[in-house]
């Protein structure tokens, strides 16, 4: 019997990411159109029903936590204020040209102060942004690329094929790489895996690539293993466990009867993974994805140490130094305290709320995919 | 009746939440100020300040800080470890972290001792009145470069090095380069710039050389932090360590480096070039050709200590010298703390002490010469 699943129309995502989006949970009966679950919870209770306990055994501590929901918005609220106040200055002396300027020049900083844009500054200074957001997004996009076959395939592999000891095994790992501190994979990175990288494994294709508009990216000297490539890879490997472990538990959640159908009607194992389990898990999958490229995007002390720091220059080949908006920012601090009107650090705040909105509009975009993708009914009748 | 409860319970959290953030911001913003507990023996000092009297050592045991330039690191640490020896109750606390952040943290009063290649700027003499730049040692900046099959010193000039480094010269073999070097076979190996991306006083000498010895070719401003004209292919090292790694990982390389590494870099199979002074000679960072450079200067160099000895009149003198600074604060954060900092610098600067050959020659420094004593003697006795 075919089962018609009717998804949600409210998903959860990506906070929420470990939750079903595509409907209430596991396999079961036939699921009905009073089955909407509203919020998303678990409950049967309604939010905001008064509560069980009577008002004189209840306490203190719900009142408390209750108030205390509100210390992270609060927080929020105070960061992105500080931030604001103090990025006003650059924002005003950068203006738009910010985002499309590829100087980081502090001027100089031995000669007397000047006043210019409302600000005082030292003369010659001149900031933009454009290789730093560039490198941020090509370098997380590099990382989803890679990072999100290879987790959902783990995932795949460790929930239909793997015996079970082996499958809580590949597990363990993926918990333990997900452990594993930023500065440790740099340094790794930096010392043993990108020269590894350029010497011997970007050197298999660099210099049979033909010199075509496209493909040229890829041509050309594979550097020292500071560069794109590397940081590609290492953020991949960082993102991995969080793809596949999300993925894993979505894939647990597909109803194994749906599955055995297609099986049964004479499909492989592969075209029942992609025309019934990866459908069913797609809008989950994204929200994993989307968890994976916040983390990407954010990653300070790994890319900075295998970036190379090339600030005022565009990325011009694969394996070339570049660096990103969060690298900028931990590499600079120093050299922008010693500016002493203070320009170079308000860039660098005007830096953080960039890399701040990115985020905001990555999280905002992945929503609206989600939803779209969630809405359409499940294509079961494809492909047979 | 709940609701209201619990808009109170919300309303108090946020209070005491906004309460917490505004004294922690308080207390933040008023650490930056260092509070002197007696009043300063510095205004008005007479002339007779002498190294052995400012040599008093604490009785009650005080820990000191001391961060900045890499290129003073190695000396610092020959220094400390005779202090600790022979005065146990004294602690000193070196890092090596740029002649820019030895500024900036000495400025902030977050070390007692802040250790500079470069002299203040005005602008940064104006922000903090109380700082002062200490001369300790005469210093020299080589040019290392990695061409293999060059064996002897390579001679090099201002306007070869600015080519280089503006992306005009970006062969080995470079016509420019030849004319200096007739009978010499140079490969055809392209030119791999590497310069500092931290805050560095050896870019402060280095952008100074070029700018006084080839305004035509080099544009750019000397600087603690300065924006190297982008060339592909350039790399950024962190520290005079990160230099010699950079050039040694990079065929092609040229680089400027302390002499305090020049043992470590030429172990690590570079070479130094032998550069062109103002006289039209070629010249070695031997200890010789960097006295010979300083006694010029000795007369010149300002009660304040801040002078430029790079390009020097000397016939047979390096072109790339300098003081090594000691940036301090003149109001320490207590009387132990300003007494032991006297003694160190006083100790360090002596010539039977740190001055002496025994430390000196292991870093290839040379001594201060008496008058410039006599002026680091009076400007540590003005610290209180």
């Amino acid at each position: 019997m075919i089962l018609v699943h009717r998804p949600d129309t409210e998903t959860d995502v990506p906070a929420a990411a470990t939750s079903l989006p595509g409907g209430g949970g596991g396999a079961g009966g036939p699921s009905g159109p009073d089955d909407e679950g509203g919020s998303g919870s678990g409950s049967g209770r309604a939010a905001g029903a008064a509560p069980l306990t009577p008002a004189h055994r209840r306490g203190w501590l719900p009142q408390v936590l209750r108030g205390a929901t509100a210390i992270p918005l609060v927080l929020l609220a105070l960061i992105l204020v500080a931030l604001a106040v103090k990025a006003v200055p650059a924002i005003r002396y950068n203006g738009f040209g910010f985002f499309t300027r590829s100087i980081w020049n502090l001027g100089n900083l031995y000669a007397p102060l000047v006043t210019g844009h409302g600000v005082t500054h030292p003369p010659g200074a001149q900031y933009g942004a454009l290789p730093l957001i560039v490198g941020t997004l090509v370098s997380s996009a590099i990382a989803v690329v890679i990072a999100v076959p290879v987790g959902v395939g783990t995932a795949l592999v460790v929930v239909e094929k793997l015996p079970p000891r082996l499958s809580v095994a590949v597990g363990f790992c993926l918990e333990v790489l997900a452990g594993v501190p930023s500065v440790v994979i740099g340094l790794w990175g930096v010392l043993t895996f990108g020269p590894f990288l350029s010497h011997h494994v970007a050197t298999l294709w660099a210099n049979h690539i033909p010199d075509v508009p496209v493909l040229r990216f890829f041509r050309g000297p594979t550097g020292n293993g500071q560069g794109l490539f590397t940081s590609g890879v290492v953020l991949a490997m960082m993102i991995l466990p969080i793809i596949a472990a999300t993925s894993r538990d979505l894939l647990r959640q597909v109803p194994r009867d749906t599955v055995d159908g297609a099986v049964a009607l004479g499909m492989t194992d592969a075209e029942a993974a992609r025309t019934v389990t990866i459908p069913w898990v797609r809008a989950g999958v994204i929200g994993a994805a989307v968890l994976g490229l916040g983390r990407a995007l954010g990653e300070t002390i790994a890319v900075a140490m295998v970036s190379g720091s090339l600030i005022s220059g565009n990325v011009h080949s694969f394996y070339s130094a570049f660096t990103t908006i969060a690298a900028t920012i931990v590499t600079q601090l120093d050299s922008a305290l010693t500016d002493v009107s203070g320009l170079a650090t308000d860039t660098l705040a005007e830096l953080g709320l960039v890399l701040l909105v990115i985020t905001l509009l990555a999280n905002v975009g992945a929503r609206m995919l989600v939803k779209r993708v969630a809405t359409t009914a499940l294509p079961v009748g494809r492909g047979i | 009746m709940s609701m209201r409860r619990s808009f109170r319970a919300t309303a108090s959290a946020v209070a005491l939440v906004g309460a917490a953030a505004l004294t922690l911001a308080a207390c933040s913003s008023s650490s930056g100020s260092t509070t002197t507990t007696t009043a300063g023996s510095g205004t008005g000092s007479s002339g007779t300040a002498s190294l052995t009297s400012l040599q008093k050592w604490p009785s009650s045991s005080v820990a000191l800080q001391e961060t900045g330039s890499s290129l003073l690191y190695p000396l610092f640490n020959l220094w400390t470890a005779a202090i600790q020896k022979g005065w146990p109750i004294v602690s000193i606390t070196t890092a090596a972290t740029g002649s820019g952040t030895g500024i900036s943290d000495a400025a902030n009063g977050t070390v007692n001792i802040g250790a500079s290649d470069a002299y203040l700027s005005p602008a940064q003499v104006q922000q903090s009145p109380g700082l002062e730049n200490i001369p300790l040692a005469i210093s020299a900046q080589q040019i290392n470069y990695n061409v293999p099959g060059v064996t002897g010193h390579l001679k090099l000039d201002a306007a070869t090095l600015a080519g280089m480094y503006t992306g005009k010269i970006t062969n080995w073999n470079d016509a420019a380069i030849a004319a200096l070097n007739p009978g010499v076979t140079l490969p055809n190996l392209p030119v791999v710039t590497v310069h500092r991306s931290d805050g560095s006083g050896d870019t402060f000498l280095f952008t100074s050389f070029l700018y006084a010895a080839d305004p035509t070719g080099w544009t750019v401003a000397p600087g603690t932090t300065v924006a190297f004209p982008n060339i592909p292919g350039a790399v950024a090292a962190q520290g005079n360590g990160g230099m010699v790694t950079a050039c040694k990982s990079n065929p092609g390389c040229v680089a400027y480096i302390g002499v305090s590494y020049l043992n470590q870099a030429v172990a690590a199979g570079l070479g130094y070039a032998e550069l062109k002074n103002k006289s039209g000679n070629f010249e070695l960072p031997t200890q010789a050709a960097v006295s010979a450079e300083a006694a010029g200067f000795a007369s010149k160099t300002p009660a304040n200590g801040a002078v430029s000895m790079i390009y020097g009149p000397a016939t047979d003198g390096y072109p790339i010298v300098n003081y090594e600074y000691a940036i301090v604060p003149t109001h320490q954060p207590s009387t132990t703390a300003a007494q032991a900092v006297k003694a160190v610098l006083a100790w360090a600067v002596d010539p039977n002490n740190g001055n002496a050959p025994t430390y000196l020659d292991q870093v290839g420094f040379v001594a201060l010469p008496t008058q410039v004593q006599d002026i680091a003697a009076k400007l540590i006795s003005k610290i209180s």
